[in-house]
């Protein structure tokens, strides 16, 4: 390890940049990695040896610079723990002790049943790269030329919300309960994206229809707000009288996760 | 109209669609011919496109029925056209795919459980590619989402529903896929004499 060290060290740039790359898709598949690469029995883990190779692994990503999850330690940890107790003595057997490993195993075990179920789906003639169906060119929902929309301005929109908020307060009149709201503006966001990559375009209004309460309607107008900023999402009508619409405007989000 | 009128509607009506056609959508467009007529349509079709052996087939998909290509031909489709959707899902994509599917309704927590790692942002990359979908709040502390498969994952993975997934892999053949690929030359195990 410590040659290792050094060599790599010397090959990276004076401002080392962080590199993000998962090589494993998490700890537990490189514990399988593990096993698989000692070709030892999943029920009879050396866990020595594989602590000691696991942990010898997170030094190495952390040489490479590769940033790893915490995620990682706690494997680590729990390691070391099963490790620890299987070197305990083992008091008088009265009743059929259980294997410290016995945990551990059945995570991995549950974990590469999913990982197999994974690779059964994906070699599977998959639409989109074995199949393909038609394209179907939906022109419900594109609007004739003739007709020229003007984008809001943002104290309309402020104006509209305000219009609409008064005429919608009498839902919220009696409300007396008191809910923790767990929603924030970036879920906002992701669902009022969701609606409008579903619908393609809604009214303004529309897009309040599932707002329960107070908050829910104020988060969903910020919601809106932030999407108009970013271009998500263009406000616009077709005069300054007519409803205002919402329409999704591209694939910039996509980007973001 | 006679009943083979009636297949050929139906044919044509598959043909013009995006998305797979359901008895219940097509008993909506043909009120007055029984269900179990529409069926027995339906099955005639799959079984003749199939027999034409030709560049695309008639197939049973999420809960409806798609004329599709054969798989044979991805590459030139993929040559000819270069804007055709593409599929792409990465190995965690699908992991939490399986999961989902298998496991569903499931909160991120219990996906994450599986996993043994941060899986959020996966989990918005399939709901942004409409492969799963939010289904409800789990009742227990903090009302977490609860996860599941759209009709859009059938389509994706070929499946008629999500009973056509197939059945988990058994222990045994998990353990046995875990063993050395090689053989290696048997050991005495002491633990054994």
């Amino acid at each position: 390890m410590r040659d290792l060290n050094k060599e790599q060290l010397e090959l990276q740039n004076p401002e080392p940049c962080l590199v993000k790359v998962q090589l494993f898709e998490g700890p537990l598949d490189l514990l399988l990695h593990l096993i698989k690469k000692n070709e030892v029995d999943i029920y009879d883990i050396p866990i020595a040896k594989i602590t000691e190779q696991y942990i010898e692994y997170l030094e190495f990503m952390e040489v490479l610079n590769l940033q790893f999850a915490g995620e990682y330690l706690v494997i680590a940890a729990e390691l070391s723990l099963v490790k620890s107790k299987m070197l305990l003595p083992k008091p008088v057997i009265e009743e059929e002790e259980e294997d410290p490993r016995a945990e551990l195993v059945r995570r991995l075990i549950e974990y590469q049943v999913y990982k197999d179920a994974a690779t059964d789906l994906v070699s599977r003639d998959v639409l989109g790269r074995d199949v393909f169906k038609r394209e179907y060119i939906d022109t419900s929902f594109e609007l004739s030329e003739e007709v020229e929309l003007i984008p809001v301005d943002l104290w309309s929109l402020i104006e509209a919300f305000r219009e609409f908020y008064k005429r919608r307060s009498y839902l919220w009149a009696e409300e007396i309960s008191i809910e923790a709201e767990s929603v924030s503006i970036d879920d906002k966001i992701e669902h009022v994206m969701m609606r409008l990559q579903d619908n393609r375009q809604l009214k303004f209004e529309e897009l309040f229809d599932d707002c329960s309460s107070k908050f829910d309607f104020v988060i969903t107008f910020l919601a809106l707000l932030e999407l108009a900023r970013t271009e998500n999402v263009d406000v616009v009508q077709d005069s300054p009288e007519s409803a205002i619409l919402i329409t999704y405007s591209g694939e910039a989000h996509s980007g973001s996760f | 109209m006679d009943l083979s009128d009636i297949k050929k509607a139906i044919e044509s009506i598959i043909f013009i669609s995006d998305q797979p056609v359901s008895v219940d959508k097509l008993s909506l467009a043909f009120p007055n011919v029984d269900r179990s007529q529409l069926r027995k349509c339906l099955k005639e079709l799959v079984e003749e496109w199939g027999k034409f052996n030709r560049g695309f087939l008639l197939s049973e998909i999420a809960g409806g029925f798609h004329f599709r290509t054969d798989p044979r031909y991805s590459e030139d489709i993929s040559n000819y056209n270069k804007k055709v959707k593409k599929f792409r899902l990465s190995r965690p994509a699908l992991e939490v795919t399986a999961i989902i599917a298998y496991k569903q309704p499931v909160t991120r927590v219990e996906i994450e459980s599986i996993r043994g790692v941060d899986s959020s942002g996966v989990i918005n990359v399939l709901l942004e590619r409409r492969v799963v979908e939010i289904k409800g709040r789990k009742e227990v502390i903090g009302k977490p989402f609860l996860y599941g498969t759209t009709a859009e994952f059938l389509e994706v993975f070929g499946l008629k529903s999500l009973n056509d997934l197939p059945t988990l892999k058994e222990l045994d053949e998990i353990t046995q896929n875990l063993e050395p690929s090689i053989t290696p030359i048997p050991e005495i195990n002491e633990s054994t004499i």
